[in-house]
């Protein structure tokens, strides 16, 4: 069976481009996607040796996110359990929030701008998703300030009495996060909602359905795959986010990339940060995985 | 009337969303103009373009900006390269295989890019162990890793964009030049390549994009190569100045740039296609445009960005803000003097207060107050006192000498140097990092 789609696919591309084509996809999908994980798994299962030889295989890696170093005093790792659930509860937060902020604009420019006003929209929406998103955290820390506009304004206004501290509070850091993946909310819904045909909403206006039931019975179904996806890109990067939580956050929170990246830079002890890596891809496509069938999407949806 | 709230309430929210959106970039980019050295707009005190001249005399950022072109050229040419194959397999393998080939290659997208950043080396680095290399080999150098980690993930995106444009290919055409005679590589170069072209453009341009801005993956595979995004990184992490919103400013004003060419482009190529339909032209004897700006209103807003940026320059060689910043500075230090006096009277004041309160208490077992009344006198000039000096009478002469006398013995106060007005600003400043 295999020989015969290797047949068809020489006969299809020649002996000179078919070859070509398998060796760059086996490089890509072999030497870059897959052998890099399995590497990864393996060596979060081996004993770090600084040395940079390899170690025996061993299970103390994972041991050390649940139970802490041995012989430490609490019964479980809290500090990093802690900060493991915050990280996937506030990606979680992070994703509805910013469904909602943007299932409108979506349907907005996909139903309802035509002509000059939906380009202008259109560019308006994708100019700050190709500034740095190191600079649009840095934008949000000057916002965020103590002495930044948001205190000003609201000192301005007798709101508050005295600088709060934004930072501090990781409300910069909530506002990061949501800030860095808009676009990515946005533009799968509104690819989905613009095939909609018009006539259908305009059907059910004439049937007399409110506006609400309109958005709940058409186009939210209709527009699954879209939110899905966006909902999907949006959780995976803001619970894999490094730099706004390095940039915005507080100095007492930890995302759970901070400790990988501590364990990688800081620590020095890579195998442990393997491990944490694994945990972290592990359970984030776990639980978009359960997501997806609470929904009922397939993965194939994703991307599009 | 409910249609009236339903367009009101739309505006209010696309006007929230926008501010959202763009606000922290305007307000980022505006602060690259002001003086002051912690990048802000609401104390605005002189208009000046030292900011620029202070980065373009930055080592790091200018390395660091040739690390990033070199890291692109090299991620370009292997997404593109990988994706346009990813594409061209997609559309021709087995259906049932479809679902899980397709799975595979958009996984890294989804992949968080620390994960890829981390299964990067540590690959790499095996592998380099592997063949018995020295931690200088090329396997281990920071630009290959770099450039590999990110086409991980880049080919992923470029594969999307090329796959798009690929489903409208026409097959037959490809048949015909068979037909015809072309070798299968001909028929490849000839037909199937430029047809794809406007596709692997826009599909390099997304991958140089992306590539540029990454932080996550190459904060983990840069090694001796740090890139723009990681300087920029480092620089914001441990301090902040507006030397970076200069920087953005110029990203964002080429961003906007691009956009604007890009969209006058399109229009314009629209704006002939109408008319090639049109035989007979409108003819009007009043002002009108050149063909090339007539209905297109990116073209003239691009002329007018580009003759902003013109006269900016133009006047940045002129422009002098050395007068307003004396200036400023002077009202500045005229201000901490003030607020330093009134953090002094307000020590006194509580002190004041405290004395008062400590007289009060005494007061109320009058054997004490004598004892102290008698010491108080001997102590004047020093604060251990009950009453302090407050009732001294030089204290009355004049404010000024209170001052000196304070102003000498405030750090020595059990507030510390607390109202130390130059601690305010370090304070500040750390605060904010």
């Amino acid at each position: 069976m295999k020989n015969g789609f290797l047949h068809n696919f020489y006969q299809h591309n020649g002996k000179v481009l078919g070859t070509t084509l398998l060796v760059v996809m086996t490089f890509w999908i072999g030497v870059l996607i897959i052998l890099p994980q399995l590497s990864m798994l393996d060596y979060s299962l081996r004993e770090y040796l600084p040395s940079g030889e390899v170690g025996d295989y061993t299970l103390k890696n994972y041991r050390h996110l649940i139970y802490g170093a041995e012989g430490a005093s609490d019964a479980y790792n809290y500090v990093d359990l802690k900060v493991f659930m915050r990280t996937i509860i506030a990606a979680i937060c992070v994703t509805i929030f910013n469904l909602l902020l943007c299932y409108p604009i979506a349907f907005f420019l996909g139903q309802v701008a035509k002509g000059m006003k939906l380009r202008i929209f259109a560019m308006l929406l994708i100019i700050p998703y190709w500034i740095n998103e190191i600079l649009r955290a840095f934008a949000l820390k000057i916002i965020f300030g103590a002495t930044g506009m948001i205190n000003a304004v609201l000192i301005g206004m007798g709101i508050l009495d005295e600088p709060f501290d934004f930072i501090r509070a990781d409300v910069a850091l909530y506002a990061g996060l949501g800030y860095a993946y808009i676009l990515l909310m946005v533009f799968p819904m509104y690819n989905v909602i613009e095939s909609l045909d018009g006539n259908q909403i305009e059907a059910a206006r004439d049937l007399g359905a409110p506006w609400w039931r309109i958005h709940w019975r058409i186009v939210v179904p209709y527009a699954k795959p879209g939110i899905s996806s966006g909902c999907t890109m949006v959780f995976m990067l803001s619970a894999g986010a490094l730099a706004a939580p390095q940039i915005l956050g507080g100095p007492s929170s930890l995302w759970f990339t901070q400790i990988i990246y501590q364990w990688f830079n800081d620590g020095g002890n890579w195998s442990q940060g393997a491990a944490y890596a694994v945990v972290l891809l592990v359970s984030c496509i776990i639980i978009v995985l359960a997501f997806m069938k609470l929904f009922k999407v397939n993965m194939g949806d994703i991307g599009k | 009337m409910n249609n009236l709230f339903l367009r009101v309430s739309i505006w209010v929210y696309l006007g929230i969303f926008f501010a959202y959106l763009l606000g922290p970039l305007v307000i980022m980019a505006i602060t690259a103009f002001n003086s002051n050295g912690f990048p802000s707009v609401s104390p605005w005190e002189c208009f000046t373009y030292a900011w620029f001249s202070e980065l373009f005399q930055d080592e790091r950022i200018l390395n660091g900006i040739k690390n990033s072109v070199i890291v692109g050229i090299g991620t370009v040419i292997m997404s593109v390269t990988m994706g346009l194959s990813g594409a061209l397999i997609l559309t021709q393998v087995w259906p049932k295989l479809r679902a899980t080939y397709y799975t595979i290659v958009i996984a890294p997208i989804l992949v968080p890019g620390v994960v890829l950043g981390i299964s990067t080396v540590v690959f790499w680095q095996r592998v380099n162990n592997w063949l018995g290399l020295g931690p200088d080999s090329i396997l281990a150098d920071g630009l290959f890793l770099t450039i590999i980690g990110q086409s991980t993930f880049i080919a992923s995106y470029c594969m999307l964009v090329l796959v798009a444009r690929l489903q409208r290919y026409d097959l037959t055409l490809n048949e015909a030049a068979l037909d015809l005679g072309a070798s299968h590589t001909q028929a490849f170069t000839k037909i199937l390549l430029p047809f794809m072209m406007p596709a692997i453009a826009t599909s390099a341009v997304l991958a140089f994009l992306a590539s540029f801005e990454n932080y996550n993956t190459t904060t983990f595979t840069f090694g001796d190569y740090p890139t723009l995004t990681i300087e920029l990184a480092q620089k914001v992490r441990y301090g902040i100045s507006p030397a970076i919103s200069a920087l953005a400013f110029i990203i964002i004003v080429g961003t906007v740039f691009g956009a604007l060419t890009n969209e006058a482009l399109k229009r314009r190529k629209e704006l002939q296609a109408a008319a090639s339909g049109d035989t007979v032209a409108k003819v009007d004897g009043g002002f009108r445009l050149p063909s090339f700006l007539s209905r297109n209103p990116a073209m003239i807003a691009l002329i007018m960005l580009v003759a902003a940026v013109g006269l900016s320059v133009v006047n940045s060689m002129s422009h002098n803000p050395a007068q307003c910043i004396a200036q400023v500075q002077t009202e500045r230090q005229e201000q901490r003097a003030l607020e330093a006096e009134a953090n002094l009277r307000a020590l006194a004041e509580r002190r004041a207060a405290a004395a008062a309160a400590r007289a009060a208490e005494a007061a109320a077992n009058g054997e004490t107050v004598e004892e102290e009344t008698t010491t108080a006198p001997a102590s004047s000039g020093n604060s251990t006192g009950a009453f302090g000096n407050v009732f001294a009478p030089t204290n009355l002469d004049g404010a000024e000498d209170g001052e000196a006398e304070a102003t000498e013995e405030a750090p020595a106060s059990p507030f510390g140097s607390v109202f130390d007005p130059g601690n305010l600003e370090t304070e500040g400043a750390s605060d904010n990092n």
